[in-house]
């Protein structure tokens, strides 16, 4: 079993090294025909034209492209993006620190989906043949077709500004210092012992958690329902019923552990935005994780930043596509066997 | 005929039809509905609620924003912008999407190999990250934001409809049409197109709502069209700068987004349904 999923991940690892080099290909292509000029942009206007050049040399920015392509991804590999442009900060070094905020968030909002599209599908599922099926098919509909870009904006219009019930700005108020342990806020209030803190920190991420669970279970909810459906036209359904089982009994002890399978490929896929979703979500709610600093470098033409983080959250994305894979092997008995 | 019937008969279809219809007819008679000119600033009212509330001045209906801007106005115009990149970026990624989409189904091999190559790296780039990126290199405008939608979004219509032309392509009609002597050209255009083009509809359909979304999602980062148009993302940034003024500002760009969003799914998603021939003949069974 646990030499399978080995053999699975080592091949799901090497599999996506030639994507995620044609990744870094495109993103540095697409940089590297921009029409900026990144040794001008990172000398004082002062500068004459000739010490621009000389800058220009001692960057690689003479070299021909694929040799300019294989400097920059011997460094990347390396962890070295170069110095942020605006920032005057190791673009790394910047993704080192903001990363943790986001895989918080991210991690938050995937456990609120995860949550909401089984407990949705579940009952999209119990209310199929009632008079109420419709409405939760429209309503279903409805709900899928609205982004965590809007989300966003309508959770924060109504319980930040209207109701004023939850904070909707950065992570913690400003009389809080921030303990700094391990990178990961709400781990080190638990750390150094401030569950007042711990709650702050969880309020704050309330409404941008929200805001990304609710845009990505409507899906879930879908697909756990017509799998459910699905498994309910098979012959072991009435077996079981025949066997005197309780309905609750075969949903949840039988058919939902069959039904959990598509859904999972959908989960993997989903969470996947999910984790890109996050950006627009930090951006509204001025929350301190890559997307801000992300924004920021593409309003400015940031090379460094925006191929650091860009390259960041592809990796991200590729990983989690891979660790729910993982999870589809764990759970799958047909491919335990093999 | 039959499908026609079929898509006026379906509710969804309807009601997504009619908020579309709704914002497009604001959209090409802006300059007709819209109270104000939606660039005139009036600094003398800024950031004023709606006319009904206190404060409120009935000459801006829907109040006004940080430059004195009139909102309903905006708004309006708002809906010219979205419709415009809606209706082209969807287009535009369709064509590059569905001939790629089509070449390699059809002709399967090394050719679709290659196709579904590029999809797979397009597709691992997550498309918020992918669109910001294009922006920085095309720069700010109406035509930048519609290019980087169609460079980014072709591969949703090409994975999809490569798959269907795959299975038409089994169909005893397609082989006999190679056999009757049909070029690969006549054989594609006239026996599989129409059987992908139901499908085709309603992804065209779901696009447009997407493209709602990121030319939004872009002018509230200020990548988007640019500051003379206006555009309801842009609506956002403002009222989100000055929330703590006016709340109103917020409230009704989110609602034209999310209608004009939920016309454009309730229109695919009915269109699916209405044109779907194995979920018909499933449903008749």
């Amino acid at each position: 079993m646990l030499a399978t999923l080995l053999q699975l991940l080592a091949r799901r690892l090497v599999a996506s090294i030639p994507i995620l080099l044609l990744v870094c290909a495109l993103l540095f292509s697409i940089l590297r025909v921009l029409p900026v000029d990144p040794a001008a942009m990172s000398m004082p206007p002062t500068a004459t034209i000739a010490e621009i050049d000389a800058k220009r040399r001692d960057m690689g920015l003479d070299q021909p492209l694929p040799q300019q392509f294989l400097i920059w991804l011997r460094d990347a590999v390396h962890g070295q993006f170069g110095r942020s442009i605006q920032l005057r900060r190791d673009a790394g070094a910047l993704v080192a620190d903001t990363l943790p905020a986001t895989v918080e968030l991210a991690v938050m909002a995937m456990v609120i989906a995860t949550v909401l599209g089984l407990g949705g599908g579940l009952l999209l599922f119990h209310l199929r043949g009632s008079k109420l099926e419709i409405v939760a098919d429209i309503a279903s509909t409805v709900l899928l077709s609205i982004p965590e870009f809007l989300w966003a904006l309508f959770l924060l219009f109504l319980f930040g500004v209207v109701l004023h019930l939850l904070p909707f700005a950065g992570r913690l108020p400003p009389d809080f210092v921030r303990p700094n342990v391990t990178g990961f806020l709400l781990l080190d209030t638990l750390l150094v012992g401030r569950p007042d803190m711990f709650w702050a920190a969880v309020k704050h991420m309330i409404l941008p958690a929200f805001a990304l669970g609710l845009a990505f279970s409507p899906a879930i909810m879908r697909v756990l329902r017509s799998s459910l459906l699905d498994v309910y036209q098979e012959d072991f359904i009435a077996q079981l019923r025949l066997r005197g089982l309780s309905e609750g009994r075969i949903l949840i002890g039988h058919a939902l552990k069959n039904a959990i399978l598509p859904t999972l490929t959908l989960m993997g896929v989903q969470f996947g935005f999910l984790f890109s979703g996050t950006l627009l979500v930090e951006v509204i709610y001025s929350y301190p994780g890559m997307g801000n600093p992300m924004v920021d470098a593409v309003r400015n033409a940031d090379l460094p930043i925006i191929q650091a983080v860009g390259l960041t959250y592809c990796i991200v994305v590729l990983l989690i596509t891979i660790a729910v894979d993982c999870l589809y092997l764990v759970l799958n008995p047909k491919l335990r066997r093999h | 005929m039959d499908m026609l019937k079929r898509c006026l008969r379906s509710g969804r279809v309807m009601v997504g039809l009619g908020i579309v219809l709704v914002i497009l007819f604001c959209a090409l008679f802006a300059p007709y509905l819209a109270p104000a000119d939606p660039n005139d600033q009036d600094l003398l009212h800024i950031l004023l609620p709606p006319a009904w509330m206190a404060d409120g001045d009935s000459a801006f209906p829907l109040g006004t924003d940080s430059l004195g801007r009139d909102e309903l106005s905006r708004l309006i115009y708002g809906a010219r912008t979205a419709m415009t990149v809606a209706i082209v970026a969807s287009f535009g990624a369709m064509a590059i999407g569905s001939i790629l989409a089509h070449v390699a189904g059809y002709f399967g091999g090394a050719i679709d190999w290659i196709i579904g190559r590029v999809v797979d790296v397009w597709m691992s780039f997550p498309p918020v990250i992918f669109s910001l990126i294009l922006m920085v290199g095309l720069g700010t405008g109406l035509d930048k934001v519609i290019l980087a939608i169609v460079l980014v979004d072709w591969t949703r219509f090409c994975r999809v409809l490569r798959s269907e032309v795959l299975v038409v392509k089994q169909r005893d009609y397609v082989a006999a049409a190679r056999l009757i002597g049909f070029s690969h050209w006549r054989t594609v255009t006239r026996e599989v197109l129409p059987a992908t083009l139901p499908l085709l509809i309603t992804l065209v359909s779901l696009e447009m709502g997407i493209a709602v979304v990121v030319e939004a999602i872009l002018s509230f980062v200020g990548l988007g069209v640019g500051a003379d148009l206006p555009a309801w993302g842009q609506m956002i940034a403002d009222a989100r700068q000055h929330i703590y003024d006016s709340a109103s500002g917020l409230f009704f760009p989110i609602l034209a987004i999310f209608l004009t969003v939920t016309g454009f799914n309730l229109l695919g998603d009915g269109l699916r349904r209405a044109l779907d021939v194995r979920l018909i003949s499933a449903r008749e069974q």
